[in-house]
């Protein structure tokens, strides 16, 4: 492919979005708004996989009006060209026509060295990029390296890739002056579970067991022998540096030890995985404590599958309940349930969108769980 | 004091209440079935409850726990903004609820109430905390809250964070209807609570716009050096309601605009638009800078009154093409009413940043539209470089909607493509339903879990309530000196009387048409 013909390319799509704007020629129309908070670059390494991912981003443009460039990079493919597409997508938002733009490129054999260029070259200035990295990620590529280099934020989901692909990329960033900040949408989706661990100890009378937990068990869905997933692995690794615990390793196992020397035994098991819901996805945690004759015992169960029976307008089959229970010696028991929000794709990277780009937890967290990817826990 | 919870350090979906019991006086009124049960069942779909939650209706009506179930689940299925019910949650939030029967004056209903709270901090672990939220006419405060001291109810005010129980009470404006009966409330307040303890709840203040109005002007580096007498002409704040007194004749006989809306929500518009930077976003901080706005606001003496206030009051007319009955024709309004339906002020903000440019606020019923704005308005440039058609550039003015279409706009000249120098005025619009999607939490349920938080920022504090009395209070010396003369009509879906663009064309300027 010559790089005229990119030329070409990007020149006609700017004109077909400039099209877009023009004033309707049916007076009765309603009139199209375009409305641009940022930009989000999607990449992934098939078409198809980027035509699955269309409607979600389409749904996050609902909410956060974007220009959105769809690239499937695929350098096996036969042919030595780039190819695009560009459109509007609108959603009626109090009578108004609010548009988003979406501009679809592929890349095929050896243009793809030069997709990177292409893709940027549809950036709208002074505003926010978000790269949306679909698929494993290769650091050394010289693609995600052009536009990681040039995003203000990167999203991954390491339930779909893995651990390790994030944690390459984690310490990818390390290593970049001015890096952009790493999001996982695995981490966005653990924020109800880490709200609902903190309530064990909002009580006065729990508060002080928090430094005294002797066990904690983590479930996933999976068949038993499954590598823990990054969902459990990650929610461990937020509890343990919130409570500052430190990891040992004795005869070649991970052992982990509180502040004050005593030790947390960690128990890891599986429960069948329902049809519809992704592999190793956490479902419950359970913390036990206890100090001076009084014990503890939380837990929070994901009853999987259960957002079958929600009637919310948004639900999916997995909006499932979350039912947390504290037995505290001496106190009555206490449960409260509550409702996961719709568990689906557009959800979750919307969320990580609003999320703050720097999050200390998240960064902790992550390098914590690379002692557990070390020593490849299993359940 | 007791260490904070270690697992909620730099949580960032931090926004869950504390461990309490929300105990609602007034439980059997409109206010509570449609906007506070609402509110809290959203908060629970949200996860924003605590696990130790509870909610205790007190109100004089015999009435079974199920009963009262019954009868929040119908106001929660008509009024929230969640459809339908979803009833795994439902069933989780109503076994929170109960009810205590009782009259407000009956030391025996506080004897009860008290047993009840002991119970649920036991059952339901609400860790001794008590929100108290007094839903009922303020002739009930003092009442209310003496028996609750005295039946050991209120817990001593504690520093957030301690772990020690607290107790917290929310009331509801009227805060009064002059400066006297407000200090005396306050006083009635006083005597149970400490100042820190008291969340008065002005629910404007809950709105997404308002709160944006701190980030925008804060946050963003561009207009805060412009945000001063050397750049802005002047403000206009509008605060336009289409509808009438909508069967509150009653209510509306005792109070008027001036005291429905100008003494607390418009104030409040007025503060959050003239005030300096917080040292933080501390309650206290951001506090202190209002009523410092209000401390500089140029006395209104009674001889200023009549070159700086418009009153008027509503006669028939047409809104949207309907036509509509004037004030006086409402139910339960008096035919000889001199009630005020609307008022436009010329205010000074006598201090540093703000000499010399006046602040034109005003508040009506009936009026063309319902708009809620500030418009900031630039002054003109000093030199007429370009031929503009009405010999002069429009200035430039920034806008901030607070409803309906939650906004901000930016008035600026442009030049038309053309061989020709003619200017044109555009905007930048930027709407929040548009940029971030509509489905905001309401106010009530921002400013309940910021009470169940103790974060006290978006309510109103003593001193803000008296010294925006202070200011009032002048006004009305001033008309009931004049009580012969009756309020300017005009025509309802207008824009208020004649007088009102009188006020601004005598300084050179006119109201905004929003």
């Amino acid at each position: 492919m010559s790089a005229g013909s990119a030329t070409r390319l990007i020149a006609r799509l700017e004109k077909e979005l400039r099209d877009l704007w023009n004033p309707p020629e049916d007076p009765t129309a309603i009139p199209m708004s375009r409305v641009c908070t940022m930009n989000i670059e999607v990449i992934a390494g098939s078409h198809e996989l980027l035509e699955r991912y269309t409607p979600v981003i389409d749904e996050v443009t609902a909410s956060i009006p974007s220009r959105v460039i769809l690239a499937s990079i695929e350098p096996d493919a036969e042919g030595d060209e780039i190819t695009g597409s560009a459109t509007a997508v609108c959603s009626i938002e109090g009578g108004h026509n609010i548009c988003s733009e979406r501009i679809t490129l592929r890349a095929t054999g050896n243009a793809c060295a030069r997709s990177a260029s292409a893709i940027e070259a549809f950036l709208v200035p002074e505003i926010p990029t978000a790269l949306v990295w679909l698929g494993r990620v290769h650091v050394d590529d010289p693609v995600f390296q052009d536009l990681a280099n040039d995003a203000h934020r990167i999203v991954l989901d390491s339930m779909y890739t893995s651990l390790a692909s994030l944690l390459h990329v984690v310490s990818w960033a390390r290593t970049q002056a001015n890096a952009p900040e790493i999001s996982d949408m695995a981490w966005t989706r653990l924020a109800s579970w880490q709200e609902m661990t903190a309530r064990f100890f909002d009580n006065p009378d729990t508060r002080q067991l928090a430094s005294k937990i002797t066990k904690i068990t983590l479930r996933q869905a999976s068949e038993p022998g499954a590598r823990l997933g990054p969902e459990p692995a990650l929610l461990l690794g937020w509890i343990a540096t919130r409570l500052e615990w430190k990891t040992s390793r004795l005869g070649g196992k991970t052992r982990f030890k509180r502040p004050d020397g005593g030790t947390v035994s960690i128990e890891l098991g599986s429960v069948p995985l329902p049809k519809g819901v992704a592999p190793r996805t956490l479902a419950a945690v359970v913390l036990e404590a206890e100090s001076n004759g009084s014990t503890m015992m939380g837990s929070i169960e994901r009853e999987l599958g259960s957002g079958a029976g929600s009637n919310q307008e948004d639900a999916t089959l997995d909006a499932d309940v979350m039912v947390w229970k504290l037995n505290v010696s001496g106190f009555p028991p206490h449960e409260q349930r509550v409702r996961l929000g719709a568990n689906k794709a557009a959800k979750w990277l919307e969320r990580t969108l609003h999320r703050p780009k720097h999050d200390p937890a998240f960064d902790e967290s992550v390098s914590f769980a690379e002692h557990i990817v070390q020593d490849g826990l299993t359940v | 004091m007791q260490a904070p919870n270690p697992l909620r350090r730099g949580l960032i979906e931090d926004r869950t209440g504390e461990p309490c019991a929300v105990v609602i006086f007034g439980a059997s009124g409109d206010l509570t079935r449609r906007k506070l049960m609402p509110a809290l069942y959203n908060l629970a779909v949200n996860r924003s409850l605590p696990s130790g939650f509870a909610v205790v209706g007190v109100a004089r009506r015999e009435k079974t726990d199920d009963h009262f179930r019954a009868e929040m689940k119908e106001g929660v299925g008509q009024h929230s903004r969640r459809k339908p019910i979803d009833p795994t949650l439902w069933t989780d939030f109503e076994r929170g609820l109960s009810y205590v029967a009782g009259t407000f004056e009956d030391p025996k209903t506080y004897s009860k109430l008290h047993e009840h709270l002991e119970a649920l901090d036991r059952e339901r672990g609400t860790a001794k905390n008590r929100l108290f939220y007094l839903a009922v006419p303020p002739a009930d405060f003092g009442v209310i809250m003496k028996n609750l001291k005295e039946a050991g109810l209120v817990a001593p005010p504690s520093t957030a964070g301690s772990g020690a129980p607290w107790s917290r009470v929310i009331i509801e404006k009227p805060f009064g209807h002059d400066l006297a009966s407000a200090r005396a409330l306050n006083d009635t307040v006083a005597q149970t609570f400490d100042e820190s303890q008291v969340f008065r709840i002005d629910h404007y203040l809950g709105k997404e716009t308002v709160q944006n109005l701190l980030v925008f002007r804060f946050a963003n580096s561009l207009f805060e050096p412009l945000w001063n007498r050397e750049h802005v002409d002047h403000v206009q704040i509008t605060v336009a309601e289409e509808i009438g007194v909508e069967g509150r004749g009653k209510f509306y006989e005792q109070t008027g605009v001036t005291k429905d809306i100008v003494e607390n929500h418009l104030m409040q518009l007025l503060c959050l638009t003239a005030m300096e930077p917080p040292i933080s976003l501390a309650a206290d901080a951001v506090r202190d800078e209002k009523v410092k706005v209000l401390r500089s606001l140029r006395p209104m003496e009674r001889s200023m009154v009549q070159d700086n206030v418009v009153r008027g009051q509503y006669a028939r007319g047409y809104v949207k093409g309907e036509e509509v009955p004037s004030y006086r024709e409402e139910p339960d309004v008096a035919k000889d009413s001199r009630i005020d339906t609307y008022v436009a002020m010329r205010v000074h903000v006598d201090n540093w940043r703000w000499g010399g440019v006046p602040f034109y606020v005003r508040a009506g019923k009936r009026l063309a539209r319902r708009v809620t704005e500030i418009a900031i308005q630039f002054k003109k440039v000093p030199h007429g470089l370009f031929r503009a058609p009405d010999g002069g550039i429009s200035p430039n003015v920034l806008t901030m909607r607070i409803q309906p279409d939650e906004g901000i706009a930016l008035r600026f000249t442009t030049k038309e493509p053309g061989q020709a120098t003619i200017l044109r005025d555009v905007a930048m619009d930027f709407r929040y339903g548009s940029a971030f999607g509509s489905n905001t939490p309401e106010a009530y349920e921002r400013l309940l879990l910021d009470s169940m938080r103790g974060e006290a920022t978006l309510f109103t504090r003593r001193d803000e309530v008296e010294e925006q009395w202070s200011y009032i209070d002048n006004v009305f010396d001033a008309w009931r000196a004049e009580a012969s003369a009756p309020p300017p009509l005009y025509a309802a879906g207008t824009w208020g009387p004649e007088q009102a663009d009188d006020l601004l064309a005598r300084d050179g300027r006119r109201w905004r048409r929003p």
